[in-house]
């Protein structure tokens, strides 16, 4: 039965989850569906691991154990004999290494954020007026880097074929980011992705939550803005970039975001975000009751 | 947004680096940048040994005195930087939160058609 859940969330879940139209319209709500699926998917791999390594001892007995070890980890630790330990053990450990992992992604993200801005302070000049510093280079780009020493950073290109609308816009976009703590997100689910290779709903959490995650700072930039400047600031930028290779078939994440600035999109249905928003409080809770109900 | 002084610094003393298109000693240095400001020597020298070690400053002497210069162009320096925010190396770029990131020519005709479209609506 569990191993039936696993599967579900682990392949079934982010194939549907993927397509559905809503989350392009509650880009927020959606991530925090995958941040929670994947919270549950780790629940029921360590009560499954579990089980593997007690398979006499009844699954409620595990599921107690589990949560018995998040709060009082150390008692567990350190109490009984070499075997009992080992067992409680094998879920203490899957449990703590997406955490691992997510230290170490954001501890790399930000030593390539720190060195970027090491090089980026010796040529950027400030513009006090933009509340972004500028870098002579002809593409014209965007970006910020997110953290404590937070910048925005534009490329002269940028500003000379954007209007300043267009540029305000853009602007607001990668404040979003900043205010939002998008990068702490982003590190998460590329922690996901580490901690299971291969795990069919860390990588569509992953691919799916990047665009996601621009949607929402687009939502916020376009708040009190014409959102036509924000979707002819992406043509723009688009257009000044060497066209990477024609990879993509259908519509791209790009082309997508445009739309959804052209054509706002309605909030979804209210059922469909009481639903979402429940599955998010129960997903990791679901793996413990399956454990404990009837098998 | 804080930039910290002695970053500052080292942005001024390649500044006059890549102006003058030559090494320079630090009392060189020093005396362009009196002009805007006081600084003391010893900062100036020890800002640049920075730099040295970093290898972004290329040290050589010239009969008794050190001359510093700057290993790449500002353009160079401005081209590595940017390679790794518009280079295709995902890993690289994923730790900058940037506006658009990857782009084809069918994209921008793409979101061309949909402005045309938007605008179309908008005069009726």
């Amino acid at each position: 039965m569990l191993a039936a859940y696993a599967g579900i969330v682990g392949l079934a879940v982010p194939w549907s989850l993927r397509r559905a139209r809503w989350t392009y319209q509650a880009p927020g709500l959606a991530i925090g569906l995958w941040s929670g699926l994947l919270l549950s998917f780790t629940v029921t791999f360590a009560l499954l691991l579990h089980h593997l390594a007690a398979p006499r001892e009844p699954l409620h007995d595990g599921a107690l154990r589990l949560l018995h070890s998040c709060t009082d980890a150390d008692a567990v630790l350190y109490s009984g004999p070499g075997s009992d330990t080992a067992q409680a053990l094998a879920p203490l450990v899957v449990s703590g290494w997406p955490l691992v992992c997510g230290a170490v992604a954001l501890g790399l993200a930000r030593f390539r954020r720190h060195s970027h801005a090491g090089l980026l302070d010796l040529v950027a000049r400030p513009a006090p007026d933009l509340d972004a510093v500028v870098v002579d280079h002809a593409t014209p780009a965007a970006y910020c880097l997110p953290g404590r020493a937070h910048r925005v950073v534009v490329t002269r290109g940028a500003v000379v074929e954007l209007t300043a609308a267009e540029l305000q816009a853009v602007l607001a976009h990668e404040r979003a980011h900043i205010r939002g703590r998008h990068h702490l997100v982003a590190a998460m689910l590329r922690a996901f992705r580490v901690a299971f290779p291969g795990l069919p709903l860390a990588r569509a959490a992953y691919e799916h939550a990047t665009v996601l995650l621009e949607m929402a700072a687009d939502d916020r930039a376009r708040r009190g803005r014409d959102p036509r400047d924000l979707a002819s600031a992406m043509c723009k930028i688009a257009a000044g970039r060497v066209p990477g290779a024609g990879l993509a078939a259908g519509k791209t994440a790009v082309v997508r975001r445009a739309e959804r600035m052209l054509h706002p999109p309605q909030n979804p249905h209210p059922v469909t975000m009481a639903g979402a928003g429940l599955l998010i409080l129960a997903a990791p809770l679901l793996p413990i009751l399956f454990a404990c109900g009837p098998r | 947004m804080k930039v910290k002084p002695l970053g500052s610094l080292e942005a001024e003393i390649l500044d006059r680096l890549w102006t003058w298109r030559r090494p320079a000693t630090v009392r060189e240095l020093v005396d362009d940048l009196n002009l805007v400001r006081p600084v003391a020597y010893t900062t100036v020298k020890t800002v640049a040994e920075i730099l040295a070690r970093k290898g972004i400053l290329h040290r050589v002497k010239r009969g008794r005195v050190w001359l510093y210069e700057a290993v790449l162009t500002r353009e160079q320096h401005t081209a590595t930087l940017m390679l790794n925010v518009l280079g295709t190396s995902r890993d690289r770029s994923a730790a900058l939160a940037q506006f658009l990131r990857q782009s084809t020519a069918d994209d921008v005709t793409a979101i061309k058609a949909l402005l045309r479209e938007h605008d179309a609506e908008a005069e009726r």
